[in-house]
């Protein structure tokens, strides 16, 4: 009887430890199902702690979150304040655009999204020492989305420092940008705020409006405050104004010490009011700056929704496909305003993943491309955003290698016959060749002109075409300029031809981010045609055509009638 | 029939305990490199307290100093040259920015209130590159340059929230009230994402006796009630002592001293 007593007690303490193990904390809420779900959902990414150490994570970047330290990128709360609980819900729900987070509103039911928010929340012991609800930011004094508020924003933006990580167009292209990291010591890039639809916490105005009040934890992007807390948008430009200036006449020197002093009695009281130290006029002065922070903050986030459209632009195919247009006159050059006129085709790339090395983490969004053709020659303008420019490679032993940039623009060799045909493989061809032009940015000016058939078997041509090239970049964009004869000598260039529809695809490289060889971004096979002319024989024949249908009509009636009689 | 419950019961606890080391080895192998705290402390008037002195030397082959490259604001920031603190080595193998402390000490002296808790960001450089703090203290940032910084405290397992806040050059001081510790750790990343180099260390600490090595490598701890203490370092390129820690003896108005050699951490 007593050994079995002895027996039972070892087997229940033999148990407790091993559930002691496996749960994180007995937190009491936490239920075995939340659990459940997160080994079975999230743990491949996450891992099984909470470390963001999955299977998956080493080859994702940014990389899947580690919950032990309690940092999460997007809250509805202050600084240094814990999600709230919507905010983890939230986030699951919808998922992170531009990274791998994946929204689980399908695939997983609301009350199991709710179950993960209390699992997780056991990886982090602040969620249960915090007595207080995490305070939320505000979004009192929301300024209406306008030209004149975006106009305000624009200035400010550079007041904010924006620009230092963002750069001065907001293509993640700062200065910063490069050295970046997040606090587990990953490259992490600063949003290319020209593409909403890769923002992770979405692209609404009050989404950036608490970005930048709450900052991104874990993360380079810093909580802000005012850059001239205790001025108006008004003093504050004209201190900027006169800031900037080498020498001030005697009145402007008053006039910037007079607004120095008013900036520094306002910071001064900021720090007050957190230590609850201030007196009533002290508040009132706190609370007019506090006022005139919020309205900047609300015209700045007005200025970052400007700059993106609203949504990521469909595809060139369908009604979007790539049309070169024709004209009588010279073919414009890389800077001609004739660009403008024309609406541009956006090709999607993603990541190369068949093929080793792979890239799994593209810092490349897309290239958009413009054409124009005449009777003997086609030109095409390729603009594409790259946080960094990259001409030579570049041992860093804190970066890791750097590699150049580089684009080529595919087409088949012979464009296959109607579209059902056969065209050769996508990636960089295979039984059937491809024919390319490879532009790399240590040679700025220039196009070579490759065949080959498959991604690790290109050949650069032995006869070079007389093909004209010129690139520029500037923050944060490449444009590439490349012109060409319709019609060449070599039986290895493609042919054009007007009203044809050619197939294209793309390969881009962003050296920074490691891209060489087939490490790269890709796209599959798109098509483009050289609009046909609009001919002035539509002025003839179509009349021509109505008038002997009108007198075959005649005719047939006079026939008729005779036939009648 | 027993048997089989016995070796099925032997089993079970070699799986928990199998669990168990895999589960800790992660946390074991992060805490090395962190400071060790007293499980309690309480703080009393030290009368005829006693001082543990010593000098901290680096043993090894000292790397050459790497320049650090000024990739921003170079009319700020580029007008001295910058190297990498990481490791320090002055004069006679001194080895600047080394923490010494004591690990057990469960009563002491208070904090002297009228310290200051301080970092300075000047020629875009953070001084002191270790900072000792309080727990609960505020930290108080001053800006010395014609730039924007952004002021990055790593978040921590602790619970001491992750501090990031843009400070520009029109905000000469600023103090983080609103982010004060909660629990004693460290030390802790500092870091201006704007200016990449700029690196610096913060210990949350709950009693006064830690003091950092100066370009000589002295430090002193005083005011230590007689006792047996174990004395530790920790040195952002050396790591820490906290496998082997010193002991050391304090009688009453007495002074210790105790040396230490450091090599790189491996």
């Amino acid at each position: 009887m007593r050994t079995k007593n002895v027996v039972h007690l070892v087997l229940i303490l033999g148990l407790l430890s091993v559930l002691n193990l496996t749960y994180a904390q007995d937190t009491p809420e936490v239920s075995e199902e939340g659990k459940e779900v997160y080994e079975e959902s999230c743990a491949h990414c996450h891992g099984i702690e909470g470390r963001g150490d999955g299977s998956a994570a080493e080859n994702l970047l940014p990389r899947p979150r580690d919950f032990t330290r309690g940092l999460y990128k997007i809250r509805s709360t202050e600084s240094g304040q814990l999600p709230t609980d919507q905010d983890l819900f939230d986030i699951i729900t919808i998922g992170m655009p531009g990274s791998s987070m994946p929204g689980w509103e399908t695939s997983l039911s609301a009350n199991d999204r709710w179950e993960v928010v209390a699992y997780i929340k056991t990886f982090y012991d602040g969620f249960k020492e915090s007595e207080t609800p995490p305070r939320q930011i505000s979004l009192e004094g929301k300024i209406p989305y306008s030209e004149d508020s975006v106009e305000i924003g624009k200035v400010l933006y550079t007041q904010f420092a924006c620009f230092e990580c963002h750069g001065n167009l907001g293509r993640g292209d700062g200065t910063s940008a490069p050295t970046l990291q997040d606090e587990w010591g990953f490259k992490s890039w600063p949003a290319n705020l020209t593409q909403s639809w890769n923002y992770r916490g979405g692209n609404g105005i009050d989404d950036i409006y608490k970005r930048f009040i709450g900052g991104i934890a874990g993360s380079a992007m810093p909580m802000f405050e005012d850059p001239a807390f205790g001025l108006t948008i008004e003093q504050s430009k004209r201190y900027n104004e006169l800031d900037s200036k080498v020498e001030m006449t005697e009145s402007e020197e008053e006039e910037y010490n007079q607004l120095d002093e008013k900036m520094g009695n306002a910071y001064e009281i900021l720090d007050l009011m957190a230590d609850g130290d201030a007196t009533e006029e002290q508040k009132q002065i706190y609370d007019t700056a506090m006022k005139a922070f919020n309205v900047k903050s609300w015209h700045l986030a007005n200025y970052v929704k400007s700059l993106s459209p609203e949504k990521q632009p469909e595809p060139a195919i369908g009604k979007n496909v790539l049309r070169s247009q024709y004209t009588i006159n010279e073919l414009p050059e890389i800077a001609d305003a004739a660009w403008e006129t024309l609406e541009s085709s956006y090709f999607p790339l993603v990541g190369q993943i068949i093929v080793e090395p792979r890239q799994f983490n593209p810092t490349i969004d897309s290239v958009n491309v413009k054409s124009f053709y005449n009777d003997t020659e086609v030109v095409f303008l390729f603009t594409w955003d790259d946080r960094t420019h990259n001409t030579e490679v570049e041992e860093d032993e804190d970066t890791g290698t750097t590699f150049e940039d580089a684009i080529a623009i595919q087409f088949p060799v012979k464009v296959p016959k109607g579209p059902t045909a056969e065209k050769p493989y996508f990636l960089w061809g295979g039984r059937k060749a491809v024919y390319l032009w490879q532009w790399k940015a240590s040679d700025a000016d220039k196009v070579t002109e490759l065949t080959a058939k498959g991604i690790n078997n290109a050949e650069a041509q032995e006869v070079q075409g007389d093909i004209q090239a010129k690139s520029e970049y500037t923050d944060g964009q490449y444009k590439l300029w490349v012109k060409r004869a319709l019609k060449t000598d070599d039986k290895k260039d493609l042919q054009l031809e007007s009203g044809v529809f050619v197939p294209i695809a793309f390969s881009a490289w962003d050296g920074a981010n490691g891209d060489v060889d087939t490490k790269r971004v890709i796209s599959s096979w798109y098509s483009f045609v050289l609009e046909p002319v609009p001919s002035s024989r539509r002025f003839i024949y179509p009349p021509l055509v109505a008038l002997l249908s009108f007198g075959l009509l005649v005719g047939l009636r006079q026939f008729v009638r005779q036939r009648n009689t | 029939m027993k048997t089989k419950m016995l070796t099925c019961l032997i089993l079970l606890f070699a799986f928990g305990f199998g669990l168990f080391v895999f589960a800790d080895s992660h946390e074991k192998e992060e805490e090395m490199n962190k400071l060790v705290f007293p499980k309690a402390y309480k703080s009393t008037t030290v009368k005829d307290g006693g001082k543990i002195s010593g000098v901290v030397k680096f043993e090894g082959e000292v790397p050459e100093k790497k320049k650090l490259e000024i990739t921003k604001d170079p009319k700020v920031c580029g007008v001295t040259d910058k190297f990498d603190e990481s490791l320090v080595v002055g004069d006679g193998m001194a080895l600047k920015n080394t923490i010494v402390y004591l690990m057990d000490i469960s009563q002491g002296k208070d904090f002297d209130k009228d310290a200051k808790v301080e970092i300075d960001q000047k020629d875009c450089r953070f001084d002191p590159h270790v900072q000792i703090i309080p727990v609960g203290t505020v930290l108080t940032m001053l800006n010395n340059d014609k730039a924007t910084h952004n002021v990055h405290i790593f978040g921590t397992k602790k619970n001491n929230t992750e501090i990031n806040i843009q400070q520009t050059k029109n905000r000469k001081k600023m103090r983080l009230t609103r982010f004060k510790s909660k629990n004693a750790e460290g030390p802790v990343e500092v870091k201006c994402d704007i200016h990449g180099w700029m690196k610096a260390w913060v210990a949350y600490v709950p009693h006064p006796y830690f003091a950092v090595t100066n370009e000589k490598g002295e430090f002193t701890l005083e005011d230590v009630p007689a006792g047996t203490y174990k004395l530790g370092y920790w040195h952002e390129a050396c790591g820490t002592n906290n496998k082997e820690p010193v002991t050391v003896t304090v009688t009453a108005g007495g002074e210790v001293k105790q040396d230490f050699t450091l090599k790189l951490k491996k």
